[in-house]
């Protein structure tokens, strides 16, 4: 294209076409020099040069003139900045200029990088958003930026990593794969969210009978041998690490489905208990659907004490049992937790009444998820009291847990005293109609509630429906109080936590 | 595992909670605009309530601008409650299924827990009864170890095996039940996976139709609320518009009424403009006329002037020329004044010069003059104070000498009358009576008694006055002994009474306080006393002085107030004795003076006192003033001196001094003789002593020892003599 609209030029202005010649060489000779030129070569030495250089060939040329190009202009040559910033993008991998080249520069060397430069490279050299936005896109079809704080670097590492987390296995893959990371992504890396550990590779893949009841008990004898990858190194290397989501089970096993591919050991139990109590700027730590037991529970939480940063602890779709509740109890404590998820666990009474007895002196926690347990009438009696002197408390999610009418009639009673909490879930418990009759009389001295889950709770739809009603209430109220200045509380906030949950 | 059953239950009752609590917005409402108009109106009453609760009742206009104004909020309000409650069905249409897959999870839970107790249960009893059997096994092992025939072994060993293949077969049978049972199980979790994929189609479809029904809403409600607010707008314009007009309208009616007004008022203007231009003009006219007039007989003034002024003219410039004339001769004048005025002027600054001169000379004169004066006044007085000195000394002298000398003189005079005493006595036997002569008497040099002063002279007269009264005869005599003589004492003291009466005011009133306790004649005297210190009365001549001065007024002024004194006379007796006393006394004094006054004494009326006073202190002053810088001392005059020591010469007579003589020539012969005879006794006892000695020294010589030894004693010599 250039060379034609040179020859063009060149035939049908000599002087003109001498230029274009002339700074094609001179780019040339820029490009296999490789120096850094200046930004803006003059082009009035080249013209006034030319002539004597031109003058023989002229009558040579002339004979093949075309007709002249009306279209042609100075404009339609590239620069030489562009032309430089081309070969800097052609070179990025092994000559890496960035930094020196002035902003509107440094904008269009970012917008021609390739998203497939070795990471070693851009890693700590690239801040800008729109590259990482390409790198995202390129790899992964969908990407959700605000799950990383809107930062499209701060997602391509963190994807980057789980994926390689999610792919290792141990004893088989080079630890190094991810060590040799860490450098390059510890100032970048804020949440983690593994949602699947890899167990070793059985290298003699014994054959298997097809027996499913064989394979528990291979389980138990090879436990040992199923550990899955530790995190205290590369935890240690992240130095902003804040989220930590972990799930120590196996995706998309298909037919090749094997119980001790889910197996959390103790070995991984005390290796992460040990992780988490050392990396302090932990502030969200949930491990869901890994068969934790009391053991490891306990095992954990007790790491987990006196922690200086955590705010929530997601234990939910585990077989936490009492004593493990009795742990976080505990841990409600001695710390400073805000969220705390035991969702679809095995609870029973004791354990929330000991939930219910830290929780009437905590002055810290927000929220407390206690679906799908079964702490029954007495967990529940035991939890509405603590809630008649908690004062921080603003989301309780009790779905679930077989309740009835006695929790429910205390619970009025916690309603008409307590103006903390926003939202309460009982769904899916046996409130009866008296309970939901109670529950009502109570909502009607509450002014602070937002939502009040009573799904499948054997509620009469007319208590129900007055409920919604002191709800709606509550909520204009709450919208006017957050209009106007001074108040903290919207309802959508409160929301947050179900929406998550659902 | 689960039935369908509950699956379909929980949609029914989805179903219901989506229909009747909250209205629902669902998909598949009949008549929307309906329920939105429903909805709409519940709103906006509670909206209305709680405005109203917050607010408080206003006042109704401004509710009614409110309304009006908030019609596109109230349309937004709408919108917003009515999307929240589309998000809230929504989420709570998406979260049934949660809850529905919760509770299924929860009951089969509740099945699974009791199918495990079954199990458990079953699994229990078994064991014991293969326990059991295992035991009666076992227990059958220790039997045949017992036997000994091969057969009893064998037939047990076969029932052993028997029954142990019955053990067999019951956990085989119990085995195939479980996994019967494992098999149903996996059958469930197959369906429960498909139900769940149902599920969560069934979740993505709700989700996506929620996602769909809220876009398609909340457009809509956009909608609305950009409809509403055009409306609004619409509104607003019309109504502005129509304001607009009518304004307009308003505007240009306005602006012909005030056309019309305007065009009214110029023809008025117009017309007054026509009648003042013709009064206007009118009085120009007269006034034209009268000015006219006026010029005519200004002209003939100015032609009067004129005339006037010519004649005036040459009057002037005849004065001019004069005047001239007077000028120049009253400057030739000038300049002659002037050259006088120079050389007065030189005279008198000559004068001047000397005048200063004279007056610095005086000044100077003046002063050596008034230096000399001082120094003279110095001396003199130096002079005057040895002056005194000397005089004390004098008459210290003087006095001593005297004494000296008048003692020296009695002494001789003693002796001569002592020896006159002796010669008429022893001598002459006659008596002899000591010769007494005055100035034998005195002692010191004679001098004039002491002056006494006014006030002394006051007491006495008031003390005279008042022993009048009972010895009048007896004290007159002696006490005018001291008075002067021109003056009686009684005249005085009338005098003095009337003064001290009539001048009170020169007594200090502090005085006149202090004198009311006092007598009668104390008070007088204290009174008089303090008129004579107003007066400057001070010595006996000055209140003699002033007595006097009353009787002379008195002689003068007598004429004019005779015919008073005779009708006084007739009131005062008193008076009346004392002046024929008065006369008495001047008779035995015999003093011409007091003879004349009496007649016109009396004539001195108390209103008169006054005058006489002034008079008194006029004439007083005078020679007060002449004499007190004088001040002559006391001059003793030594008259009487002479006469004194010439007297003291005389004591013894002639007669006596003759006498002497012959007694003395008597004497001496006397004497004479006595001396002879003295002589001649003293010869004869110097004799008779000689004689004495003589012999006695005879005697001494006769008896010494000497003799004795002696050849020859003396006393044969001796005897010789003797013999």
């Amino acid at each position: 294209m250039q060379e034609t609209l040179a020859t063009s030029t060149l035939l049908s202005v000599p002087s003109r076409s001498s230029i274009s010649m002339q700074d094609k060489f001179s780019t040339a000779g820029q490009t296999s020099s490789a120096g850094p030129q200046p930004s803006r070569p003059s082009i009035i030495p080249p013209h006034n040069k030319s002539k004597g250089w031109n003058s023989g060939t002229k009558v040579h040329r002339m004979r093949r003139i075309i007709a002249e190009d009306p279209e042609w202009s100075l404009s339609t040559v590239p620069l030489l900045t562009e032309l430089c910033i081309q070969h800097i993008v052609k070179n990025f991998h092994n000559n890496p200029i960035l930094k020196q080249l002035l902003p509107e520069h440094q904008q269009k060397v970012l917008n021609h990088l390739s998203p497939a430069l070795p990471l070693a490279v851009t890693a700590n050299l690239i801040d800008d958003e729109n590259y990482w936005r390409r790198c995202c896109e390129q790899r992964w079809p969908v990407c959700h930026v605000a799950r990383h704080g809107g930062s499209w670097k701060r997602l391509f590492f963190e994807r980057h990593l789980e994926n390689l987390i999610k792919q290792f296995i141990p004893s088989t893959t080079d630890p190094a794969v991810i060590l040799d990371l860490l450098p390059l992504c510890g100032n970048y890396v804020r949440g983690l969210r593994v949602d699947q550990f890899l167990p070793p590779v059985r290298l003699p893949p014994q054959p298997r009978s097809g027996e499913l009841s064989d394979s528990g008990s291979e389980v138990e004898m090879e436990e040992p041998a199923t550990d899955h990858y530790q995190l205290c190194d590369l935890v240690a290397g992240l130095s902003h690490l804040e989220e930590l989501d972990l799930v120590y089970g196996v995706k998309d096993c298909g037919m090749n489905f094997e119980w001790n591919l889910f197996l959390f050991t103790y070995r991984d139990c005390h290796s992460l208990a040990a992780t988490i109590k050392a990396c302090h700027t932990l502030k969200i730590f949930r491990l869901t659907r890994s068969k934790v037991d009391d053991d490891k529970a306990r095992i954990l939480i007790r790491s987990l004490l006196d922690h200086p940063a955590l705010e929530e602890l997601d234990l939910s779709h585990n077989l936490i049992g009492d004593r493990g509740a009795r742990a976080a109890a505990k841990l409600l404590s001695h710390s400073h937790l805000r969220v705390l998820n035991l969702a679809n666990n095995q609870v029973r009474a004791p354990g929330a009444q000991s939930l219910a007895h830290a929780l009437a002196h905590n002055t810290s926690l927000i929220s407390l998820n206690l679906r799908l347990n079964c702490i029954e009438d007495e967990g529940g009696q035991a939890l509405a009291h603590a809630l008649q002197t908690n004062r921080c408390l603003t989301t309780l999610h009790l779905g679930g847990n077989e309740l009835s009418e006695p929790t429910a009639t205390l619970l009025s009673q916690v309603l008409a005293v307590n103006t903390t909490l926003t939202s309460i879930n009982l769904s899916c418990n046996h409130i009866g109609l008296d309970g939901g009759k109670q529950l009502l009389e109570g909502m009607l001295e509450n002014k602070t509630l937002l939502e009040f889950d009573l799904r499948l709770s054997d509620v009469a739809q007319e208590s129900e429906y007055l409920i919604g009603q002191a709800l709606c209430a509550n909520r204009e109220a709450a919208r006017q109080r957050t209009l106007n200045p001074g108040h903290f509380m919207s309802p959508i906030i409160a929301k947050g936590p179900e929406n998550l949950a659902g | 595992m689960n039935p369908p059953g509950p699956l379909g239950v929980l949609e029914e009752k989805e179903e219901e909670h989506l229909s009747t609590p909250i209205l629902g917005p669902s998909i598949n409402s009949d008549n929307p605009q309906e329920r939105i108009q429903a909805r709409r109106l519940r709103i906006a009453a509670r909206l209305e309530a709680r405005r109203r609760e917050a607010l408080g009742e206003y006042l109704d206009g401004k509710k009614e601008s409110e309304e009006d104004q908030s019609k596109s909020n109230k349309q937004k309000e709408e919108s917003r409650l009515k999307l929240n409650k589309l998000l809230l069905c929504g989420t709570e249409l998406v979260t049934n299924i949660q809850v529905a897959t919760d509770v299924r999870e929860l009951r089969r839970r509740v099945e699974e827990e009791e199918i495990r107790r079954q199990r458990l249960e079953k699994l229990e009893n078994e064991v014991k009864t293969s326990q059991d059997k295992f035991d009666e096994i076992t227990a059958k092992w220790e039997e045949g170890k017992q036997k000994r025939i091969p057969q009893d072994l064998w037939e047990m060993l076969n029932t052993q095996q028997v029954h142990c293949a019955g053990l067999i077969e019951d956990k085989n049978k119990l085995i195939s039940e479980l996994q019967q049972e494992l098999k149903t199980k996996d059958d469930q979790y197959v369906k429960e996976l498909k139900k769940q994929s149902d599920d969560i189609c069934l979740l993505l479809e709700r989700m996506e139709e929620q996602v769909k029904h809220v876009m398609k809403t909340f457009r809509q409600e956009l909608n609305y609320i950009e409809k509403a607010f055009e409306v609004e707008r619409q509104e607003m314009l019309a109504s502005n518009k129509k304001k607009w007009e009518r304004a307009l309208q308003a505007h240009n009616a306005k602006e012909l009424e005030y056309l019309m007004n305007r065009i009214k008022k110029i023809e008025d203007y117009e017309k007054q403009l026509n009648k003042q231009r013709v009064w206007d003009w009118e009085e120009y006219n007269m006034i034209k006329i009268k000015l006219e007039q006026d010029v005519q007989v200004l002209e003939q003034q100015l032609q009067q002037m004129k005339a006037t002024y010519q004649l005036n003219q040459e009057k002037l410039e005849y004065n001019f020329q004069v005047l001239k004339k007077r000028d120049e001769e009253s400057t030739v004048i000038k300049s002659q004044q002037k050259r006088k005025i120079n050389r007065l002027h030189d005279a008198l600054n000559n004068l001047r010069a000397k005048y200063n001169k004279q007056i610095k000379h005086f000044q100077e004169e003046n002063q050596s003059l008034t230096s000399d004066y001082k120094r003279f006044v110095t001396q003199f007085k130096e002079l005057q104070r040895a002056m005194r000195h000397f005089a004390l000394v004098d008459d210290k002298q003087f006095r001593e000498i005297w004494l000296m000398n008048e003692e020296e003189a009695k002494d001789l005079i003693s002796r001569a009358f002592a020896v006159d005493r002796i010669i008429h006595t022893h001598h002459l036997g006659l008596p002899w009576t000591a010769p007494d002569f005055w100035f034998l008497r005195n002692v010191g040099p004679i001098s004039q008694q002491p002056r006494k002063s006014a006030a002394q002279i006051l007491e006495e007269v008031l003390m005279q006055a008042d022993e009048e009264g009972t010895e009048e005869a007896a004290s007159e005599a002696e006490s005018y002994l001291d008075l002067p003589k021109q003056i009686s004492p009684r005249t005085t003291r009338k005098i003095l009474m009337l003064l001290c009466d009539e001048s009170g005011f020169l007594i200090e009133s502090k005085l006149l306080s202090l004198l009311l306790p006092l007598e009668k004649n104390e008070c007088y005297l204290l009174r008089l006393d303090a008129i004579f210190s107003a007066l400057g009365i001070e010595s006996e001549d000055d209140l003699y002085k002033l007595v006097n001065f009353f009787l002379k007024y008195r002689v003068y002024h007598s004429p004019s107030g005779q015919e008073q004194t005779s009708l006084m006379s007739g009131q005062e007796p008193g008076e009346q004795i004392d002046l024929e006393e008065q006369e008495e006394e001047s008779l035995v004094e015999g003093e011409p003076e007091e003879k004349e006054a009496p007649p016109s004494r009396r004539l001195i009326h108390p209103n008169d006192v006054l005058k006489i006073l002034e008079a008194f202190v006029m004439g007083l002053k005078k020679p007060k003033d002449s004499q007190a810088p004088v001040k002559m001392k006391y001059v003793r005059d030594n008259l009487k001196d002479s006469e004194y020591w010439e007297a003291l010469t005389t004591v013894i007579p002639d007669a006596t001094q003759n006498l002497w003589d012959a007694l003395y020539t008597a004497l001496e012969k006397y004497h004479l003789v006595l001396t002879q005879r003295a002589k001649l006794l003293l010869e004869n006892r110097s004799l008779e002593q000689q004689n004495t000695e003589l012999q006695m020294l005879l005697q001494q010589y006769l008896d010494s020892k000497i003799n004795s030894e002696l050849q020859v004693p003396p006393t044969q010599v001796l005897r010789v003599p003797t013999q």
